[in-house]
């Protein structure tokens, strides 16, 4: 029954597996304080009411400038599975906010997560990959993760990791290839990602072909990947369901078709027939490179014969509003219909 | 118990004093306590208004004990006069107040009782006796409930169901807040998400740019290495076959030239050999190279020959002269 009196106990505290937060400006400091206790429970406790806390945008800056980032970074190599999966989901979230990507990469804590790569606990493990990738997915990280020697790693673990982990480790793996493809060829990447093209999966089949696009930027990629004889399955996902995995396989064949070989064996694999269908998807990423990939095969002689009768069909897709996907339909044009 | 802090001021060597701190005066309970209280401070206080034992009243004209008990002389003659003036008082009331007449002779004056109603005067006092004892030292009884009397007007109220405590008014603020906080909390986590997905369809735009642009301009790069390639090779045909061409002029030229100039080399060089003696007639050559020296080389021996008879013999003479001398000089 209401009185007018407040009671003397304390507010019940109905979560008993999270700290009670304290206040206004003293909940992160004194959640602080509480992570370096010695006490393991009150450690997990305290990390539990963090997680909660962290997801607003300004106890998250709070927690950042407070210099919480030292803290977790210790609190990465404790002993109990607990503490480490909630700190990483901490990381993880706090990854999203610019400034505690600077405090990442200022503060070397990438280094202690990509040791937590082998931990045992699944849980744990997803959490690092989660961070790992939202910090490829900005530039200054892939280059710093470029740069430390990640990408070796990431490249053994792809295929030791179950489903939803390998998809995050593939789409890592994209983001450091497009800075700088060089570590993954030398690590073998091309063989991997061809045993991945074929997975039931569409998110490891995207993620597998977008690093796969990234990796035949550079000319030994195309040459890898012609000799592993990538292109008739590149050809073969053509006709994928999800759009994504089309738009990066269609990529893929234009990069690699740069190079002699790789034209003259995009043609063995008959890709044109499907690229001239993808011309007119409504898709911006799968028409664009549809199209560069026929301007890039278009420099062969008796391609460009076949391609001579799909003028017109070229031509309809210069009206689209898209200024991209004009100037492709137009460079297409214009190498078809060139004589020497 | 308590006593003030006080003390006497003739103090003399060895008079009793006793000084305690003060203390509040605790009431005497009327009925004995259940059990004996041990700490004395934890006694009931009472009232000090309510103690029997405080002076009541004003304390400026009372009587004041005096503190020795030897009366004072000029308060002891006082009182003599007083009482005194009492008696007399008394005699002059008894003088001419009214008194009852004297009675006559052989009679007696005896009360009487005029009332309406005898009254039997007699010392004998009816007495009933009536026992009574106090049953032995008896708890004190609970405080019997103190119902205070009833004053004032009665009035009675009485509050329906629904009135002092809404349910459906009192829990929206606690609603308000479990459900705002809850939804507060996934807003912003959805924000986050969206936020991140924007960033990523940003990413994914510029990504697509990007790839096209870069296949571009590879493109266009092999495009022209391959064609630089093919100019350069056909440029370094055409360079090659000109050299052979030039080179194939060069050396027909040479020919003719030194066909030209060899012409009249073989008879001059013929000539000059047999100017230098390389053709020579091979049976001059030999008579020239093998019988003149030999020749020759017989002549000398033979010279020699006949040189050495000729010095043996110039020798002999020599010889022979010298012994003839000797003898000679000897026979001298």
């Amino acid at each position: 029954m209401a009185s007018p009196r407040t009671s003397e106990q304390p507010p019940p505290h109905i979560d008993p597996t999270q700290a009670p937060v304290a206040f206004g400006s003293w909940a992160i400091p004194r959640l602080l304080l509480e992570l370096q206790d010695a006490e393991r429970f009150t450690r997990q406790r305290a990390l539990a009411a963090l997680c909660d806390l962290v997801h607003d945008h300004e106890r998250a800056y709070d927690a950042i400038l407070s210099g919480c980032m030292e803290r977790l970074k210790v609190l990465l190599q404790d002993e109990d599975d607990l503490v480490r999966v909630k700190t990483t989901e901490v990381l993880y979230v706090l990854a999203s906010h610019s400034l505690g990507r600077d405090a990442f990469l200022k503060l070397d804590i990438v280094g202690p997560l990509t040791s937590l790569i082998e931990d045992p606990v699944n849980a744990c493990r997803k959490n690092v990959h989660q961070a790992l990738n939202r910090i490829a997915e900005f530039p200054s990280g892939a280059v710093f993760m470029v740069s430390m020697g990640l990408v070796p790693k990431l490249v053994l673990k792809v295929s030791d990791e179950e489903e939803s982990i390998r998809a995050l480790i593939l789409s890592t793996l994209s983001c450091c290839v497009s800075v700088n493809a060089l570590p993954a060829l030398e690590s073998d990447a091309v063989p991997v990602l061809r045993d991945q093209l074929s997975h039931p999966s569409p998110a490891i089949r995207r993620a597998a072909s977008s690093a796969l696009v990234g990796i035949s930027v550079p000319a030994d990629g195309k040459m890898k990947v012609c000799e592993e004889h990538l292109l008739p399955i590149l050809v073969k996902l053509l006709a994928d369901d999800d759009r994504g995995v089309v738009a990066n396989a269609a990529g893929t064949i234009m990069n690699t078709a740069v190079i002699t070989k790789g034209k003259s064996e995009a043609l063995d694999a008959g890709a044109i027939a499907p690229l001239l269908q993808l011309v007119v998807s409504e898709n911006t990423a799968v028409c664009v490179n549809a199209l560069r990939a026929l301007t890039v095969l278009a420099e062969v002689p008796r391609a460009r014969a076949q391609l001579l009768e799909h003028v017109p069909l070229l031509k309809t897709r210069r009206t689209h509003p898209n200024t991209i996907i004009q100037r492709a339909a137009s460079t297409a044009i214009e190498v078809i219909s060139w004589r020497p | 118990m308590a006593s003030s802090l006080q003390t006497q001021h003739e103090t003399q060597s060895g008079v009793y004093t006793f000084s305690s701190r003060p203390r509040a005066v605790p009431n005497r309970p009327k009925y004995r306590q259940s059990a004996p209280l041990l700490n004395e401070e934890q006694s009931s206080y009472g009232n000090i208004m309510y103690d029997r034992r405080v002076v009541r009243g004003n304390t400026y004209a009372q009587p004041i004990l005096p503190i020795t008990s030897q009366p004072d002389p000029v308060e002891f003659l006082k009182q003599q006069e007083a009482r005194k003036r009492a008696l007399s008082r008394k005699r002059l009331k008894e003088q001419f107040g009214p008194k009852t007449p004297e009675p006559l002779e052989g009679r007696m004056n005896i009360d009487v009782q005029t009332e309406m109603y005898l009254e039997e005067l007699s010392d004998h006092i009816e007495d009933v006796s009536v026992e009574c004892q106090t049953d032995m030292f008896l708890d004190k009884p609970a405080t019997p409930l103190f119902i205070p009397a009833k004053t004032g007007r009665d009035a009675a109220t009485q509050i329906e169901e629904g009135e002092l405590f809404d349910f459906d008014v009192e829990v929206q603020p606690v609603l308000q807040v479990l459900v705002g906080k809850t939804i507060e909390q996934a807003l912003l986590e959805v924000l986050e998400e969206e936020e991140l997905a924007s960033l990523r369809n940003q990413q994914q735009v510029f990504r697509e740019i990007r790839d096209a642009e870069l296949v571009e301009v590879q493109r266009l790069e092999e495009r022209e290495r391959r064609l630089r390639v093919e100019k350069e090779n056909r440029i370094k045909q055409q360079k090659a076959v000109l050299e052979e061409e030039k080179e194939t002029a060069d050396k027909i030229a040479a020919r003719a030239f030194a066909q030209q100039y060899l012409s009249d080399l073989l008879p001059s060089v013929y000539s000059n050999l047999k100017d230098c003696g390389y053709f020579y007639d091979p049976v001059q050559r030999d008579i020239e190279t093998g019988f003149l020296p030999w020749l020759m080389e017989e002549v000398t021996s033979t010279l020699e020959q006949r040189y050495v008879a000729r010095t043996v013999l110039d020798m002999l003479i020599q010889d022979v002269t010298n012994q003839r001398l000797e003898a000679f000089q000897m026979k001298e």
